[in-house]
């Protein structure tokens, strides 16, 4: 136990929680916009799946990592529009429709990955950048300063977020089209072009979350994103809807999976219980959750489709 | 040929429904005489006269035949084999990502059906799914790995590896490179094969260098490999300056030992690709019990045997990577390892 | 008044699939009036204002406005034009402050930021100059329905509206919130505003209206100046036929309390005391009306007596027998019928029957079964019977009760409830959305039951209503009864007063 609060380890540990942070606080952003006008994509682990492939194979083959976030970007637009045309025009059954889109992503990231790739090559990775005077601040300098410089654009991410949805006529109409879209149209907010934004938003996100976790990763195997943005839909819930709840969680999910490692590598926690402590982070999201959903009320929208005049 | 397919895949629906609606007293007399009749008719006529000259070898597994891993190992084993014994490329179906069991069930049944010789089951947690197709198909032979018995099933071949033993030796090379002596091992589940794995690794390292910590984290996924790449930085930041993992999720802590500079030993497929951080590699080779198998089968024994590949009989060998310096006297100490444990004078045990 | 009129329709004819829902509806409306649109639900009002406000396309007609000849595709257009609606069910973002309402929807003097600040002072200034003030930063699910009206209309008048259409705004106002509203709306009209008004609630058109239009079946049937129209006149017209507003009352010997509330609290969906220490009885051979604004206590009430919702302390006693949080099946037995609230959601099973919506309380009962099977010709017989007693138009008795209409539902459930002489008649809503013939008869089937003997308990929102039918008038304000007044000797104003919270005491001065 005495080894577990050596600085080192601390800071190594809230490091990593960071790092694990970061796909999934990009891609419950992303989904915020979208849950916030009243659309649920369940299709988010696809577009990062897909993303991830793009960005791996657009390093790959140029070794320029920032090429590697444009393909990400690129992708994710694209899946972003797909989804949107899907749920939003097309008015398909949300619980349904994102599990497409999470099928072809996971199988079509696979077979690009088989006939393009082949076996799983190590690329570069994104730049490491050290806050001049922050990154040397003891602790906190370590746990939160010296990262790769898109975690950083990931965090920056979350006050505008906030901002846009909070202090923009754009945000505006997204909380109004999630919460009653009748209230809407009637003022001629056109309710499907800003749920085509929103969830466009959302996979663009989900596209710079692959991306950001392949290239952060420096590799890319089957089924890289192993489920994280169904955890980043989960973690929208948890966040109650709102950029700074969604970090939060993030982070806590985070941080829970990076010290149970810690505490498994430093056999804190016996190997026979290493079954039990995989557990924590999900028990954990679970029970806040619970507590979370008491308190805060889902947009009333969420899942509806819209046609006027029902 | 595609549509032959699908007339086999309804057809064994058809004669799942009947059996399901005609309950459990009436499955045994239904459906037995009647599964085995059909593959009769196509799986063992049809097919035999081609099979005088080739086999037909079907492959189903948890993972990706790219993953430098478990898939890899079989699929390369297979592609060995059908090279020797001149098996053209459309007698050979592989079908991966099988990571949902039930899923692996259908295609195990469909390749029976489609009178494959050799149908291989390559996972241990497709044992459940063997024991109820493969009395339905007494013609052919399946082989199930990794595991240690054949269910009482005669049509069933268990294979499994002695991975310790390349672990025991891995383990030792690792002790005797550390610097830090704290060696890091990155495992999925405490489990079969990967288990067997890290612990003989272990029981090498502490008994070359007694001073060594050999930190062992498992991060309960074979597929996580982003917590792999933490498990990795975990090991970094305690002070690890050799590393070792096993399973598919294990690329995540191989690209950080390629960025912090540790030493890698890897296992299941020959890992060289993934950087020059890589020492060397405990190596699969499945074509050596394969062998076995097919030549049991062309003496019309289906199954009832368990192979195990290991050092001595060849299936598992150690690669050393070219790209990394390895000093004359650790690889000499490796190859008195591998003697020794062929010889019998070292146990792995630990 | 102008002489040319600031709306124009003509002719406007709109159908949807196998219904002429306008039939060649011409409707004009005055700058500085108040022009009503009179009509059952069905009538076509709707429609039509839907189509003034661009959110149907007539299939014929055309519209003017100050004599020119517009198209209004979309409700955008309609606003362009100065056209506003105040929506029966309020259009408001819950979640959104009343600044945010009004402001949605409008390009902000800040480009893509808001000038929430700036629509503010706006709200302020209107808010001051038509009685509608109202807080700019408060979040709308924290206002009373009143004021969340009041939003309605400063966001009409925040857009300019010349021209604005009221969709049965008096719906879930008290007597006082209605008197200050039309004072607005007066107001709105001197201003030189046109309004449309559309209402069922007779004396309120009266009181209100300068001219009449009548709707029936999609027609116009119907156009009068409010000088020289009556209460009894407009129902004829609404109807077609003579209606009586008020069901022939005789004398009924009432008997003793067939059912008794005592203490009762009962806690609501979001967790608040919903009824608060309630007493209450009601006699055999009387109807007790229990008047009040929606959303004090009446569903809770009805649901804890009817067993579908449990209460946290004192009792319920229904003939005689202690029903507190027994389950609904005691309640039945105990001589209970419940008449609830929800037509379709509480009332009946929409995909189900005739047939089966008249049985569902009794599919259990020896009469319908033959050696533990059903007997579907005795089963026939009563259902045909309930059928014609109670005058349920449907095409057969397999019809699925969803396609039937709501007054034709009710007097279904009306059926099944009466079909076993209840010793104690819950009736919550009774004729809320059922046309004036099936309210006049289910108004006449609950005076019946009243003289054999039943103590009926009517909640309703509608006062006309609860005047029309009370023996006595209890008054329920924030879970708590406010008092019994005698509808003979008792006002409206008076009422009203308690609806709001003020206690009769404190109110004779």
């Amino acid at each position: 136990m005495s080894d577990f609060f050596t600085e080192a380890i601390l800071i190594a540990t809230f490091a990593s929680g960071v790092r694990l942070a970061v796909p999934l606080l990009l891609a419950s952003l992303g989904e915020t916009f979208g849950q916030r006008s009243g659309v649920l994509n369940l299709g988010v682990d696809g577009i990062m799946l897909l993303g991830a492939f793009g960005g791996y194979y657009t390093v790959l083959k140029t070794g320029n990592v920032w090429y590697g976030l444009i393909a990400g970007i690129g992708i994710g637009v694209l899946f972003g529009l797909l989804s949107a045309l899907i749920s939003v025009t097309l008015l398909a059954e949300q619980g349904i429709s994102g599990i497409g889109v999470y099928l072809f992503g996971l199988g079509m990231s696979d077979l690009l990955f088989l006939k393009l790739v082949g076996t799983p090559t190590p690329i570069s990775k994104f730049p490491k950048l050290d806050i001049p005077g922050l990154s040397d601040i003891p602790w906190l300098g370590g746990m939160f300063f010296q990262h790769s410089v898109i975690v950083y654009l990931a965090f920056a991410l979350v006050p505008l977020s906030t901002f846009v949805i909070n202090r923009t006529t754009f945000g505006m109409r997204i909380r109004s089209v999630g919460e009653n879209p009748e209230a809407a149209d009637s003022l001629g907010v056109s309710v499907a072009g800003v749920r085509w934004a929103t969830v466009t938003i959302g996979g663009t996100l989900a596209g710079v979350a692959g991306a950001t976790l392949a290239i952060d990763l420096g590799i890319f195997q089957q089924n890289l994103t192993n489920a994280q943005g169904f955890i980043a839909i989960a973690l929208v819930y948890f966040g109650a809807w709102r950029p700074i709840g969604v970090m939060l969680g993030s982070l806590l999910y985070g941080f829970v999976n990076a010290l149970v490692l810690q505490l498994k590598t430093l056999e804190v926690i016996p190997p026979d219980l290493s079954n039990f402590a995989a557990m924590a982070p999900a028990i954990i999201t679970i029970l806040a959750l619970v507590i979370v959903a008491r308190r805060f009320r889902q947009p009333t929208a969420l899942t509806k489709p819209f046609t006027r005049g029902t | 040929m595609r549509s032959k397919k699908w007339s086999w895949v309804a057809l064994v629906f058809a004669v799942a429904l009947i059996a399901a609606a005609c309950g459990d007293d009436d499955s045994s007399t239904t459906t037995s005489p009647d599964a085995p009749a059909t593959t009769a008719a196509s799986g063992g006529t049809e097919t035999t006269a081609a099979a005088a000259e080739a086999l037909r070898i079907a492959v189903v597994s948890p993972s990706s035949e790219t993953d430098l891993a478990f898939t890899q190992s079989i699929v390369d084993a297979v592609n060995v084999i059908a090279a020797e014994r001149g098996i053209p490329e459309e007698n050979i179906d592989v079908t991966e990502n099988m990571f949902n069991i039930d899923d692996a069930a259908a295609a195990l049944r469909d390749y029976a059906s489609q009178g494959f010789d050799l149908v291989i089951a390559h996972g241990s947690q497709y044992g459940g799914s063997l024991e109820e197709i493969a009395p339905d198909f007494p013609d052919v032979s399946f082989a199930w790995g990794t595991a240690a018995d054949t269910k009482g099933l005669d049509n069933v071949f268990a294979y499994e590896a002695a991975s310790d033993e390349g672990g025991y030796v891995l383990g030792v090379m690792a002790a005797a490179l550390t610097e830090s002596n704290i060696i890091g091992v990155v495992g999925p589940i405490e489990v079969g094969d990967a288990k067997l794995y890290v612990d003989g690794f272990v029981a090498g390292a502490e008994a070359n260098n007694s001073g060594a910590t050999v930190r062992v984290v498992y991060t309960d996924s074979f597929s996580d490999v982003a917590l792999a790449s933490e498990a990795a930085q975990a090991h970094v930041a305690a002070g690890a300056d050799a590393m070792s993992g096993t399973a598919q999720m294990v690329v995540g802590a191989v690209s950080v030992a390629n960025d912090e500079g540790v030493l890698w030993f890897g296992t299941q497929a020959n890992q060289s690709s993934l950087g020059d951080i890589v020492v060397a590699s405990q190596v699969y080779k499945w074509e050596v019990i394969l062998r076995d198998i097919l030549d049991n089968i062309d003496n019309g024994v289906l199954g009832g045997e368990i192979y195990v590949v290991d050092l001595e009989n060849g299936g598992e060998v150690i690669e050393f990577n070219d790209a990394y310096d390895l000093p004359a006297d650790v690889r000499q100490l490796a190859e008195d390892t591998i003697a020794g444990i062929i010889d019998g004078s070292i146990s792995t045990g630990g | 008044m102008a002489e040319t009129p600031m709306l124009e329709m003509r002719g406007i004819t709109k159908r949807f699939p196998g219904v002429l829902a306008n039939d060649n509806v011409d409707f004009d409306v005055f700058a500085g009036e108040v022009h009503t649109l009179l009509g059952e639900n069905g009538a076509g009002k709707s429609t039509l204002m839907k189509i003034l406000y661009g959110m149907y396309q007539a299939d014929e007609g055309e519209i003017l406005l100050n004599g020119e000849s517009v198209d209004i595709p979309s409700p955008t257009v309609a606003i362009e034009h100065n056209i506003g609606m105040i929506h029966q069910h309020f259009m408001l973002v819950d979640t959104l402050t009343v600044a945010e309402n009004v402001a949605l929807g409008l390009p902000s003097s800040r480009g893509f930021l808001t000038d929430l600040d700036v629509v503010s002072e706006h709200i302020v200034e209107l808010g001051e100059q038509y009685g509608l003030e109202i807080d700019p930063a408060a979040e709308v699910w924290q206002l009373a329905v009143g004021q969340k009206q009041r939003v309605e209309i400063i966001k009409a008048l925040y857009r300019e509206a010349r021209l604005l259409i009221l969709d049965e705004p008096t719906a879930v106002l008290t007597p006082q919130e209605v008197d200050q509203l039309f004072d607005t709306l007066r107001q709105l009209t001197a201003d030189g505003r046109g309004l449309i008004f559309i209402s069922h609630k007779l004396h309120e058109v009266l009181a209100l209206s300068n001219r009449i239009t009548v709707l029936r079946q999609g027609r116009v049937t119907g156009n009068t100046t409010t000088e020289g129209a009556t209460r009894h006149s407009l129902a004829e017209m609404m109807v077609g036929r003579e209606v009586k507003l008020a069901p022939d009352k005789p004398e009924v010997e009432t008997g003793g309390a067939a059912l008794q509330i005592r203490d009762l609290e009962v806690i609501g969906d979001r967790g608040n005391v919903m009824v608060d220490g309630l007493d209450l009885d009601v006699h055999a051979g009387e109807i007790l009306g229990i008047a009040g604004v929606s959303g004090n206590g009446q569903r809770e009430l009805a649901e804890t007596i009817g067993g579908l919702r449990q209460s946290n302390r004192g009792s319920i006693t229904i003939a005689g027998v202690d029903t507190t949080n027994k389950p609904p099946i005691e309640m039945r037995h105990a001589g209970l019928a419940y008449v609830p609230e929800g037509r379709m959601k509480n009332g009946s099973i929409g995909a189900f029957t005739v047939s089966e919506n008249l049985l569902l309380i009794d599919h259990a009962d020896d009469q319908f079964l033959s050696r533990g099977l059903y007997d579907f010709g005795a089963i026939r017989e009563h259902c045909q019977a309930l059928v014609e007693e109670f005058a349920v138009k449907t095409p057969t008795l397999e019809t699925p009760v969803k396609s039937l209409s709501g007054g034709n539902i009710q007097k279904l459930i009306l059926a099944r409830e009466l079909s076993g002489t209840p010793q104690v008649l819950i009736a919550s809503q009774p004729t809320r959305g059922v046309d004036i013939g099936a309210a006049e008869y289910i108004h006449k089937r609950l005076v019946e039951q009243r003289e054999e003997g039943t103590a009926i308990l009517v909640i309703s929102e509608d006062l006309d209503e609860v005047f029309a039918l009370s023996d006595r008038i209890a008054v329920i304000y924030e879970g708590q009864i406010m008092g019994v007044v005698d509808p003979a000797d008792a006002t409206r104003e008076q009422l009203g007063l308690m609806m709001a919270g003020i206690r009769p005491e404190s109110v004779a001065d």
